[in-house]
Parts: structure tokens; sequence; C-alpha cells
């Protein structure tokens, strides 16, 4: 052994008095950068569970899941993340509509339980919360597009010139671009009262497949024409690119697509068991909510035979939609499909009590859609003078070709789009137009659009102004007289009410008072005992989850029924009553039976 | 009208919602459509209600009337009068209630101001409130059902 190896290990000892090269704690923090990519965080305040998150991760680290209190009109889902598979790419906060998503500049977590880093970001609390560091979306770099498609329409100054449609369409080319915008989260389908199919029609529009999207439409919609030009579009209201930007134009591009098409006989392909060979079924009321009935019926073998009074099927959108929002060729276009499916129409034929027993006796089910059609009066003094008319019938009569004594000033006492709708055809008319709304503008029931393309075109609108009286001037003219509101608050939650100030008295000289203030039920043309069973003290009808009414064997459906009063949510009643008639009849397939929406067209 | 004690005003205040009960019943038998005479056989009930209401304050089994104020809407002032008849329809039938309960109102309002007996006006004073809380139901529904688009 040489001397070197004999003292090595006392020269080893000497080395306990050097400096040490390496750090006193090696786990001493050190803050993450910036813009780190660490833990994630998520405002569950903002988050309104879209779900993008999940479907944009290519490790699929991220799932929803349901949470306590979600707020009201989200998925009431939330992200939770997986660190197992995560990889910190932060493509989920990238793509986050709503921004609430971001990541924290914290790295380090120590946990025995590996379970432990599978968690709910905002849900289950952590440390870093609050961390005001970390990815964040940057500003100006956005995967999401937040700019709509502008849709053409016709200059205000021209459009009381004519009857043509104010909203001109997209091209093909801006509706492939629109399209390109969904981030196919499905919050609109829950929003949408008839759930339709609406990632998967703008998905088939954006790979330019326009007869699956219109395939896809008419899953659940017999009438998209209509809804694709004058829908109260809840969809677009819960859009999550809405949240940052402009939601995503669903109503347009649905328009977009049946527009595509001239006759839609050759093109929608329904694909179901006609199961209903040897049923008959009459329908009274010939509505969105009958039409419905009448064409999922009928394409599934049922004989099926409307009964409208009126001259056209449609219901308030033939008779109370202005043809500038919605033309007569759109609406003969949607019922031709239902006559080449088979189904019966009888037009100018008002159902009367004798033959409404008859119809009970002779069908396997009889369906009401016959909609709220008895205008409500002012009841004012002065609402008997001449000159002083209601909206729904001014409306109606100048849809069925009747001449309709419009002139000089007009006032429209009322805020719903039926005001908003004769005020506009009243401007056409060439009438002078003023809306009288006893509320706050904000309360008006009409759609935003609406009142908005309204003033453009040169309606004014009085807010808080109630009706007081009419009288006749000397010269032949109406004095409208009101008074100004206040708005008090009853109830906490609730619409304020407006409430008259006393001793103000406004005049407003016109030659005509158009009455919108709203309608109800008329059932003078049913059997008393049919009535009597299925008619609340309103008018208004009850009906159970199957759509049928306390009268075995009588179905409901449409603004009678429910109190949205707008064409989708008839759709929605006539697709819950082609199920319950099934059912009804003892012929539902066992796969709709088990269904969870009462989907139309099993694809 | 003479009234000698409270107690004679809440038997005054009885019949008169016996009174409104009754008509409410006959109504529901002349209209003709069948939901409104569930209408009027509702506004029925609701007028019993009253009347029980009143018997149990007389007889002490409740605390006297209301001494809070109610919030008039004051949407009655200016609508028509409605007379009863076969084809009423809701907005009829909501509004000659409306009208009936402003009219009990009003009677009480006159009663208490035709009185020097500060006891007995605060009684007729209860009573103006309870009409005008009936009166305020009526005027809620119309504003909300019949006014919904205005």
């Amino acid at each position: 052994m040489s001397v070197k190896h004999t003292l090595a290990p006392f020269s080893a000892w000497l080395q306990a008095f050097s400096k040490p090269f390496t750090l006193p704690d090696k786990h001493g923090y050190r803050e993450g950068a910036d813009r780190y990519r660490g833990w994630h965080i998520n405002d569950t305040k903002k988050c309104i569970g879209c779900g993008s998150c999940a479907e944009i991760c290519q490790n699929v680290a991220i799932d929803m899941v349901p949470v306590d209190d979600p707020v009201k009109g989200d998925s009431g889902l939330r992200p939770r993340v997986d660190y197992g598979r995560c990889c910190w790419c932060a493509l989920c906060v990238d793509v986050c509509p709503s921004g609430s998503l971001g990541m924290s500049n914290e790295y380090i977590w120590v946990e025995a339980d590996a379970d432990k880093f599978r968690y709910i970001p905002g849900v289950d609390p952590k440390p870093w919360d609050n961390a005001e560091k970390g990815w964040r979306q940057e500003e100006g770099f956005d995967l999401v597009d937040h700019e709509r498609v502008p849709m053409p329409m016709l200059d205000p100054a021209e459009r009381t010139k004519t009857w043509a449609e104010v909203v001109i369409g997209y091209s093909e080319e801006e509706a492939r671009q629109e399209a390109s915008r969904c981030v196919e989260c499905g919050l609109c389908v829950a929003a949408c009262p008839a759930h339709m199919h609406i990632p998967d029609y703008i998905a088939a529009i954006r790979d330019g497949d326009d007869i699956a999207a219109l395939n896809i439409i008419y899953d659940n919609n017999p009438m998209p024409e209509m809804c694709g030009k004058v829908c109260t579009r809840r969809c677009e209201g819960v859009c999550s690119i809405g949240v940052q930007g402009d939601p995503l134009a669903i109503r347009w591009l649905k328009r977009y697509v049946t527009e595509q098409f001239d006759d839609l006989k050759d093109v929608v392909h329904a694909e179901v068991e006609r199961v209903g060979e040897g049923k008959k079924v009459a329908i009274v009321g010939g509505g969105p909510s009958g039409v419905t009935v009448a064409y999922y019926l009928a394409i599934r073998g049922f004989d099926v035979t409307i009964y409208e009074a009126l001259p056209q099927l449609g219901g308030a959108t033939f008779f109370g939609i202005p043809k500038y929002r919605f033309p007569m060729p759109s609406l003969e276009k949607q019922v031709k499909l239902l006559t080449d499916s088979g189904v019966k129409i009888v037009t100018n034929h008002r159902v009367e009590k004798d033959e409404m027993r008859q119809l009970v006796k002779d069908n396997d089910a009889v369906f009401i859609g016959t909609g709220l059609m008895k205008p409500y009066g002012l009841r004012a003094p002065g609402e008997d003078l001449p000159g002083v008319m209601y909206a729904l019938d001014m409306l109606r009569d100048h849809h069925i070709g009747k001449k309709v004594d419009i002139t000089g000033k007009v006032v429209v006492v009322g805020g719903g789009n039926v005001a908003i709708d004769a005020s506009r055809v009243s401007l056409r008319l060439g009438a002078e137009v003023t809306i009288a709304y006893r509320r706050r503008k904000v309360d008006m029931p009409a759609d935003d659009e609406e009142i908005e393309d309204a003033e453009a075109e040169g309606v004014e609108i009085i807010p808080q102004a109630i009706p007081l009286r009419v009288e006749q001037t000397g010269d032949g003219r109406l004095d409208f007289i009101w008074g100004p509101a206040e708005m008090v608050q009853e109830e906490e939650g609730r619409r304020p009410r407006p409430k008259l100030i006393e001793g103000v008295e406004n005049h407003m000289i016109v030659d005509r008072v158009i009455v919108a203030i709203g309608q109800g039920a008329e059932h003078s043309w049913m059997p008393e005992e049919i009535a009597e069973k299925i008619a609340d003290k309103r008018g208004w009808i009850t009906v159970d989850e199957n759509g049928m009414t306390a009268y075995e064997g009588i179905f409901a459906g449409g603004d009678l029924v429910n109190s949205t009063a707008d064409a989708i949510s008839a759709i929605a009643d006539g697709l819950r009553a082609v199920v319950g008639i099934q059912k009804y009849a003892g012929v539902l397939p066992q796969a709709e039976d088990e269904g969870s929406e009462p989907v139309a067209i099993a694809k | 009208m003479e009234f000698n004690s409270v107690h004679d005003i809440l038997d005054f205040a009885i019949s008169k919602e016996q009174e409104a009960h009754d008509l409410y019943v006959h109504l529901a038998e002349i209209v003709s459509r069948p939901e409104l005479k569930k209408t009027f056989g509702e506004f029925a009930q609701m007028e019993l209600g009253h009347r029980t209401r009143l018997e149990k304050i007389k007889a002490g089994e409740l605390p006297g009337l209301p001494d809070t104020v109610v919030q008039d809407l004051k949407l009655s002032d200016f609508l028509v009068d409605v007379s009863p008849h076969a084809n009423m329809d809701y907005q009829d039938a909501i509004l000659f209630a409306m009208k009936a309960e402003k009219r009990a109102y009003d009677l009480y309002i006159a009663l208490g101001q035709a009185t020097s007996d500060a006891g007995v006006r605060q009684v007729f004073d209860g009573l103006a409130q309870e009409e005008l809380k009936h009166k305020q139901f009526f005027e809620a529904e119309y504003d909300d059902v019949i006014l919904e688009g205005n």
C-alpha cells in the first residue's frame, strides 16, 4: 500500500473544514417567471362551462364536471384538470372564450396522494387561486375570432320605400367564414327550446356541406327558413364566443342554408320508420306548433290533416310577421314540403264546436295550436272612436290582402314585437309613427334588433307613457292623451311597474291609434265540455309531459300553452306532442321513447 | 250609515265581502266561457277568504287591521268601467274585479272621512287598506297578463 493511500482517510477529513459547494437548502423557493405556465386558476364567476378547454386539450387532461350553484344560464359544468396528463401547453387558456381560465406562476406542489393532482380550478381551493402572475390570454392574440361577419342590410332610408327584405343574407364565402368561428361548445343546444343540433349544422356549413346542414336542421325544425329569419335566437344569447365578442350568427347561418334550395323535397330525407300507418290525427290551427306536429307525424306514416281558419298556414308567422322580415315565398316553400310529405291542408276553414266533437271521435288524436288570437283592448275612454284599431287585426288584414286604412300620423300603443311590426308596416304604408310604451325602453319585450331597426327607419319611441283616453278633435283627427309614469319596484327581482304621475296630461294629435298591448285566447269555437277541462282561468291550456291536455287524446302547444310566445317554443311544443301522440297511439319506437330529447328524426 | 262600535263596522265590512262573493257566484253562472266560470269561482272564494279574515279579526282570533300603507298602482283609475255580461273575457273579468275593489276602497275612505271619531276612522282606514291590497292583487294580474306587451 502506498503512503498516499494510507493517508487518504485523514486528508478527506480535511474537506470538512472547507466552504461547501452545494446550497444549504436545496428546496429553497424561487418565484416562477411572470408568464410561467404553472397550476391552473379559473374565475368561476366568469366561466360559462362551455368546455372549449376540454375540447382543445390534446392530452385529454381536462374533463367537464358538474358543480354546485352554477351561474344561471351556463352549462353548470367546470373544467377539472388532471396533472398526470397536462403538459402545460396553455392551449386551454388561449382558447377560453370567456377569458376565465389562466395559469398561475406557481409550480411547486408536494402531495403524497397522487389523486390530489386532479382538481377543479376555482372550485377546489388552492394557495395560488389569487395569483396575479402566470399565463393569461394575450391581448390581440386570439384563437377565437370575436368579430361576427357583418350581415348586409338595406339602407334604412331605402327600407321604408319597399316591402323587400331588410336583411340581404350571407354569401357563401361569408357563411363559411362565420361558421368557422364556432367552437362547438353546444351551450346553444341547451338554450334552444327545440334543442336543435346547432354545432353539427354549423360544422356542416363550415365544411361546405349545405345538404347535410339542411338535413340536420330538419331533424327538429320544420320551419327553419322562418327561424332563420325571425327567430328570437336564445341560442345566440348563451353563445360562448359572445362573452368576449359577437355571438355566432346562428340565425343568419340557418337562413343561409335554407335559402340555398328552392325545392326541399329532393334535399330533405327523413330516415324514419313509418310507424303511424293507419292512424289519423287532426290538427286545429296551422301555426308553428301545428306544422311541427303535422310534418313529423306525416313522415312517420300518420294520416294528418291541418285545419286553418286563415288562407295560409304559418299562424302568427304568416299573419303577424311582416313580409320584409319573412317573405311569402319562404313560407310557401316550407308549406310545400308539408304537402309533399303527405299532410292534408284545409285552409279558410274555422273548426266549430260540432266539427271539433266529430274530429275527436274520428281521429286517434287531435292537436290544438290555435294561438292567442284575441287582441286585448285599451279599455280607455275613446277606444271605440273611428281610427282606433288593433295591431293584430291590422297586420292580419294587411297580410291577407285586405285594404288597411293607415294614414297620416299614427301612434302605436305597446312595446312587444307586434307593436314594432305594426309600426314598421305603418311606416311602409306612408305613415309617420310614434310608439307610446308604458314602461322603460329596456323593458320592451320586442327583440332589441327590431327596436333598433324601427328607430333607424324613423319610428319615435316614447317610454313611460300611460294612455289615458282618446278624444275626437274638431277636424276629425284623434287626440291621444297620455300621462307620464314613474317606475315602482314592488318586489325584488321582478320588473318594476309603471305608476301614473298624476296631474300631467300630454296631447298627441294623430290620425290613427293602433293598440298592441297583448293578446289572449279565444275558445268560442271549442265545445264547452272540452274547454272546461283543458283551459285554465286565463284561457291558457295546461298539458302534461307528453303535451296532452286533461282531455284524453287532445294535445296542445304553441302560444296557448307556453308563455314565451315565440315560434321556436311553439316548435318545441310540437316536437313534444309528436312523441306524446306516438306514445298515446302505442306506436312510439323504443329508441325514441328512451331518447333524452324529443327529437323527431333519428339519424 | 251609522256605526256605534267597531263590531258594527266589521259586520258591515263582512256583509260587503259576502255581497261580493254572491256577485261573483252569479257571474260564474251567467258567463258563457267555461274558463271564465273558473275565474269568477276563484274570485268568489277569495271574497270568502276576506270575509273569514274579518270574522276572525272581529272574534279577536287575529290581530287588528293593518296600518301599513299599500302601494297603489292606480291602474283602475283611468280604465273604463265594465258592466257584467255573458260574453265577458278574462280582461273584462280582471277589470271588473279591480273596479269593484276600488269602489270598496273609496267607500271606506269616504266613511272614514265622514266620522269625527279617531278610533272609528282608524278602523275604516284599515279596511280601506285591506281593499287596496285586494285591488293591488288584481292590478298586478292585469299588469302582468293583460298588459304584458305594454
